[in-house]
């Protein structure tokens, strides 16, 4: 298997003694703990070590204020991404790539220039270090980025490569507009000690139209060399280069571009720059002369400018295959064996190289956090350039990477919420990583629980939903918030649990005589079936509010039958009929002969269930109770017989 | 790039033996040989001690969270042979339950996934395993398993909850027929797996490959796939990983993860199981992951004096 031979990376943790202790540690979600301990773990005499957890995380740059804005940010452009039509074919689709590419970089971009602002604005110097490397940082992945968007989004074809590249270098490599502008507002310009350092920089970008402008100042302000200027300025207008939307094809390019070299040429070995070392350096530049090109190292500060310098002038029409060689070759001449290669140069080689599995496992192992890596190889991916067989981690290359990210993002309070939708993107194991990933969400309030359930719930993740419903329902049955629970558990569709609240409410009705939370009650609905006793609350309440409106014989008809249907617990039997009490003892007949009976009987089943023991045991108020039940149901039966007999006979 | 980003100062007297964050990382538990349990609120970079608990009389070997749908429960485990069940009412941490079943030190303590109720099983030095499930009104009751392993028993470890057969439309209330399992190790140098059957508890298998004690086993969480994995870790220097790829759960297989030079005391896996996490006699804490079906170190954690330096993450080829 290809791999690269990095030792694992090593990280010390301070404080512990690594002689005579060992080290223990646990999972937490999003972190690890770490602490000292001893093994095998034994009753020895005291021997107290460092009483410290350690909390170490490895991505830590989630929580980087200046970073978030990154995160957002790219979040927008993924999911635009994923949704982005498919159908488009050929031009359209790259074109709409090259696009997605050119978002992501300005997002880097200007996550780089809020960072330089902080760097510059505090006074603390490890803050303003901190800030200055990560710029460091920015810049170096929208440079390797932009690099990769040349080559494999905008997959540029010769001619058109090579101004894609001078662009590149342009950008990013090497600031030379500060030079310019302090050479340009000297009195002397061509007397400025950088005058020519500036013209060189101007030809080495192939900026000609700026070179030539400078080269003017010189030619004004000195007669004797003006000669000379003209002819080089002339030899720079003439320079052929391809531009975008010029027709002309590579071959016609190639053969003007000849010419013209064959010019610069004869006036090299004329000798008509000889008086002069910085024109003559200049045109043995035009002419593609290495070695002159070398010397001015310092004003190109990096391989890669070099490379592109050298295409310029010795292979403007080279194709993409080509670059290898050139990328190699440039980075051994520039460093000159005095230096050796950084990471960053790996991974810019490795795409010249067009090894773009290279690139990303380089940037993965150079880079502190996923983001990066995630997001470009999404891209690459959604390009068609990722190949599907089985990489590193089992999963593809492109899930693998994702997934890191995501579950990265899940360790912050706020930004798990863009994880979710990087693993609704992830086919294979982004279901099952957000089932547990989502879980750990800690459910503070109220409405940081409705927010994740309510991603479950447009998920179908039943299980989470359930889980997420009965911990809430717990939690406010223990802060006492029946309602709440209540609601809680009916969402769970927890039948158990619907049951437990109910019977507190019923417990509290008893006890305060009134009931709590009467506006979920009321309006519970078909809901009311998901347990019985919640059914019998739900009927309860309904008697209640009928006597309250009292509309007597319907509240008769439903408190009877809770009892006869058994919807009431035996248990609240007795609460019933007393609440029936009322009911007898109206000076309208309400309860019919037949419902008295029916009642008799329920009172009689009651006191007959009872055991001989539980029957010496029950206190007075409770023998009173019944009596006075008997009474009131004798008396009203003697009532309803009188009514209904005079009824029927007239 | 791993770095610090905490220091908790726990103030415990004496070796600290257990520490384990909660369900939300919100709270960290802490266990010592100077007989107490220290719970602290660690929200957002702080330290607040909310709770010191003393009742054990002996060192306190482990500490496990119960899943929050059930409370703020923690169970503790010691070498005064004791279990204790603490629980939060009404914002003070209580004793609610101590289980004084075992023999000698109980090792290990382990709460059952959600699903299965309110249930943990401990691992004593006796040989048996206890399960103690808690079935409403302060009462619980005690499945013994008795001599779980000569010797004795250092840790035990839950299955994730696997309904067989559809796990789509289960009609509201009635609870799914769970196959709960869980694995326990030994001083018989042994892995068993337990099945419940018919309330009772059986030896399902015996995993052999260890020459020495277990020291630890953790059952991975389940992705999805229909594989089971486990890993051990062993007095003998070797940690395996079992895997068993049918539902029947007959034949498990393992692979060395590595042999290291001294003991290996602890193995944890991830939320998302993909790292494996060792603790061992060679004072460090490695972090392994799999690739292509190798075990590839990817991080090393180790302690020593000076300043934090992390280099960044890479992966290495298993020799």
């Amino acid at each position: 298997m290809e791999e690269l031979d990095v030792e694992p990376p090593l990280t010390l943790i301070p404080g512990v003694d690594s002689k005579s202790k060992q080290m223990c540690f646990a999972w937490a979600p999003g972190e690890m703990l770490v602490y000292e301990t001893l093994f095998p773990k034994e009753c020895a005499e005291k021997r107290p070590g460092c009483p410290n957890i350690f909390i170490v995380r490895k991505d830590k740059d989630v929580y980087s204020q200046t970073l978030r804005k990154l995160f957002s940010e790219s979040h927008g452009i993924f999911v635009g991404l994923q949704r982005s039509e498919e159908e488009l074919g050929g031009k359209s689709r790259k074109a709409q790539l090259v696009r997605v590419s050119k978002n992501y970089r300005s997002v880097i971009r200007a996550c780089m220039e809020e960072m330089h602002q902080l760097a510059i604005s505090t006074r603390d110097p490890e803050l303003q270090c901190q800030h200055s490397t990560q710029v460091c940082i920015l810049s170096a992945m929208e440079l390797i980025w932009n690099l990769c968007e040349i080559l494999f989004v905008e997959v540029a074809p010769a001619g058109h490569l090579l101004l894609h590249l001078l662009d590149w270098v342009r950008l990013h490599v090497c600031d030379v507009d500060s030079m310019v502008c302090e050479v340009l507002s000297s009195e002397n310009p061509s007397k400025h000690k950088d005058f020519w350092n500036a013209v060189d920089i101007f030809v080495l970008q192939g900026r000609m139209d700026d070179a030539r402008h400078l080269l003017s100042k010189e030619a004004s302000a000195n007669p004797t060399s003006m000669g000379m200027c003209k002819i080089l300025d002339d030899l720079m207008k003439k320079m052929p280069i391809l531009s975008i939307g010029n027709t002309q094809t590579l071959t016609e390019m190639e053969l003007k571009w000849q010419h013209w070299h064959e010019e610069c040429q004869r006036y090299l070995q004329d000798g008509t720059f000889s008086s002069n070392l910085h024109m003559e350096s200049i045109c043995k530049i035009l002419l593609g002369d290495e070695n002159a090109i070398l010397e001015k190292k310092e004003l190109m500060t990096t391989w890669y400018h070099f490379l592109v310098t050298r295409l310029v002038y010795s292979h403007p029409t080279v194709k993409p295959v080509e670059l290898r060689f050139y990328a190699q070759s440039s980075l051994d001449l520039f460093l000159g064996g005095e230096s050796s290669s950084e990471p960053l140069d790996s991974i810019l080689m490795a795409a010249f190289e067009f090894e773009i599995h290279q690139v990303i496992k380089e940037c993965s192992i150079a880079l502190s956090n996923w983001w990066f890596v995630a997001h470009l190889t999404d891209l690459l991916d959604h390009c068609k350039l990722l190949q599907s067989h089985n990489l590193y981690f089992g999963s593809n290359m492109r899930e693998f990477l994702l997934l890191e990210y995501a579950s990265g993002l899940f360790s912050h309070h706020s930004l798990w919420q863009l994880g979710v939708d990087y693993f609704d993107h992830c086919p294979e194991y982004g279901k099952v990583y957000l089932e547990l990933h989502i879980e750990r969400i800690p459910l503070n309030t109220e409405q940081k629980a409705l927010k994740v359930l309510r991603i479950c719930e447009q998920r179908q993740m039943h299980e989470q939903v359930r889980s997420i419903c009965k911990i809430m329902a717990m939690k406010a049955v223990r802060n006492n918030r029946l309602g709440s629970a209540l609601s809680w558990s009916i969402r769970a569709k927890d039948a158990a649990f619907a049951t437990l609240i109910s019977d507190r409410f019923l417990k509290d009705y008893c006890e305060r005589g009134s009931f709590s939370d009467l506006d979920l009650i009321d309006n519970l609905g078909p809901s009311m079936l998901l347990s019985d006793r919640l059914t019998f609350l739900g009927k309860y309440r309904e008697f209640h509010r009928l006597y309250g409106e009292k509309r007597f014989s319907e509240a008769a008809k439903l408190l009877l039958m809770l009892m006869t249907a058994h919807i009431a617990p035996c248990s609240f039997w007795m609460t019933l009929l007393t609440d029936a009490l009322p009911l007898l003892e109206q000076k309208e007949v309400i309860f019919s002969a037949e419902q008295t009976y029916e009642l008799m009987r329920c009172l009689e089943d009651l006191t007959a269930g009872k055991t001989d023991n539980q029957k010496l045991q029950v206190d007075d108020v409770e023998t009173t109770k019944v009596e006075i039940l008997r009474l009131a149901l004798a008396r009203n039966l003697a009532r309803a017989i009188v009514k209904e007999g005079t009824l029927e006979g007239s | 790039m791993v770095s610090v980003i905490n220091t908790v100062d726990t103030s415990h007297e004496d070796m600290i033996h257990d520490a384990q964050m909660d369900y939300y990382g919100t709270r960290l538990a802490t266990c010592s040989s100077d007989r107490s349990v220290k719970i602290f609120d660690v929200r957002n970079g702080g330290q607040i001690l909310i709770a010191d608990l003393r009742g054990h009389e002996g060192p306190v070997w482990q500490v496990a969270w119960a899943h929050p749908m059930y409370g703020n429960i923690l169970a503790s485990c010691s070498y005064d042979r004791k279990v204790i069940v603490w629980k939060e009412e009404n914002g003070t941490w209580e004793k609610t339950y101590e289980y004084t079943g075992h023999d000698s030190s109980v090792n290990s303590v382990c709460w059952a996934p959600h699903d299965y109720g309110l249930i943990l099983a401990c691992g004593s030095s006796d040989g048996a395993i206890s399960l103690l499930s808690y079935t409403g009104d302060g009462q619980w009751e005690i499945k013994k398993i008795s001599n779980a392993h000569t010797i004795g028993c250092n840790a035990v470890s839950w299955a994730p909850a696997v309904v067989p057969g559809s796990l789509i439309d289960q009609p509201s209330g009635q609870k799914p027929n769970y196959i709960k399992r869980f694995a326990s190790g030994g001083c018989d140098n042994l892995i068993k797996i337990w099945k419940e059957e018919d309330a009772q508890w059986k030896e399902e298998q015996k995993l052999e490959a260890h020459s020495d004690w277990v020291r630890d086993v953790a059952w991975a969480p389940s992705i999805g796939l229909p594989t089971s994995t486990i890993a051990s870790c062993s007095q003998d220097g070797r940690v395996f990983i079992w895997t068993c790829d049918d539902a029947s759960g007959n034949s498990w297989s393992p692979k060395l993860l590595h042999k290291f030079i001294d003991v290996v005391w602890h193995v944890s896996w991830s939320i998302t199981a993909n790292i494996l996490a060792v603790s061992g006699g060679d004072n460090k804490v490695t972090l392994w992951k799999e690739s292509d079906g190798l075990w590839v170190c990817i991080s090393d954690v180790n302690k020593g004096q000076g300043a934090v330096s992390a280099i960044t993450e890479g992966q290495q080829n298993e020799q």
